[in-house]
């Protein structure tokens, strides 16, 4: 019944996202809606993480399987991606590179900025 | 006998065994390229090429597991409220960074794909790579792109970044493991996490931070993303 329930919980929250999805004038993921919703429930205290836990671990812990069917469809895709074998990697490793070089370098100057107005205060 | 393989029961059982094989295999050999998903993708695909059985039949069970896929995300409003005290405490330098970060990547890969002069279905499809699947799929699937072709680049993206990070550490110079953290959350979700929680607890942290919130600002991003293409 504990996961039913949870099972409840999430699917609701889930739904009242895709309902939110509806209305928006913008097209905004009812996922993401979701991630957000339950995220505010949680801080405001209406949802508390023993009422989700279990179900949270049990589809955060299994998330890659949740992926495989999309992921085999990559079966009628093969040759587009051979095609544009050198540009899907070379895009996925400059990205990489640059993304991590960029957040962190980000991050560093933010924290020293912050630092330094903390100081002169 | 196609009513048999179309039925979702057989879909549903195949990818449970492939998954499990999958994870076993990663385990018992601990290589990050002998990933579980890869694996089990590759099983999966080779045991449909094998039978000639369609993608489409197989999907009618495939559907039903892709079905948790919104409420798997949701959950992850969970890993994002048990590190909130952590968020709080530096939430300038976590937000400013995500946010960088998922510009430099969309930005980048928007430049690159124009480079390559690749068509509007791939630079869809590649642009929300660097975050998390559940939300890289949905951004790809919103505005035309292929989400079997954004999710090879995720699990691509992920691996390198996994298998990289520590040089990436020594290229960059910074030992900061709030920036460590952040940098391979934001470059590499989950799977470049995996490594981040290997190098310190802080690293551990923000990197699984940086997934959600890197995933939310793409989101966000996303919504102008028509300009672009």
């Amino acid at each position: 019944m504990k996961i039913l329930l949870q099972i409840g919980i999430v699917f609701g929250v889930y739904w009242a996202s895709q309902c939110i999805e509806a209305i928006l004038p913008i097209p905004f993921p009812a996922s993401v809606i979701s991630l957000l919703l339950l995220l505010a429930l949680l801080v405001l205290g209406v949802v508390k993480v023993d009422h989700i836990r279990e179900k949270a671990d049990f589809l955060l812990g299994n998330l890659g399987f949740f992926f495989v069917p999309v992921s085999v469809g990559i079966m009628n895709y093969f040759d587009l991606i051979r095609q544009n074998a050198t540009a899907f990697i070379t895009i996925c490793v400059v990205s990489l590179v640059l993304t991590y070089g960029a957040t962190v370098a980000a991050v560093r100057l933010t924290c020293r900025l912050v630092e330094k107005k903390g100081g002169s205060r | 006998m196609s009513a048999l393989l179309e039925s979702p029961f057989l879909g549903i059982a195949m990818t449970v065994a492939a998954y499990w094989i999958g994870v076993k295999l990663q385990k018992k050999t601990g290589l990050v390229i002998c990933n579980y998903m890869v694996i089990s993708v590759t099983l999966l695909v080779t045991v449909l090429t094998v039978f000639h059985i369609p993608y489409e039949a197989y999907f009618q069970g495939g559907s039903v597991i892709n079905m948790f896929l919104g409420p798997a995300t949701a959950c992850m409003a969970v890993s994002i409220y048990s590190k909130i005290e952590l968020l709080k405490k530096n939430w300038l330098p976590i937000l400013v960074g995500c946010t960088v970060g998922v510009l430099t990547s969309i930005g980048s890969i928007l430049v690159m794909c124009h480079l390559f002069g690749l068509d509007r279905e791939m630079t869809a499809s590649l642009l929300p790579k660097s975050v998390t699947t559940p939300i890289a799929t949905v951004v790809s699937q919103d505005h035309g792109g292929i989400v079997a072709i954004t999710v090879a680049a995720v699990m691509v993206t992920g691996i390198l970044g996994n298998l990289i990070a520590p040089y990436l550490v020594k290229l960059f110079r910074v030992k900061d493991p709030l920036a460590v953290g952040l940098g391979i959350g934001a470059s590499s979700h989950a799977v470049g996490t995996a490594r981040a929680m290997e190098m310190g607890e802080t690293e551990g942290a923000m990197s699984g931070l940086a997934i959600g919130l890197c995933g939310i600002i793409t989101a966000v991003c996303a919504l102008f993303f028509d300009v672009f293409l």
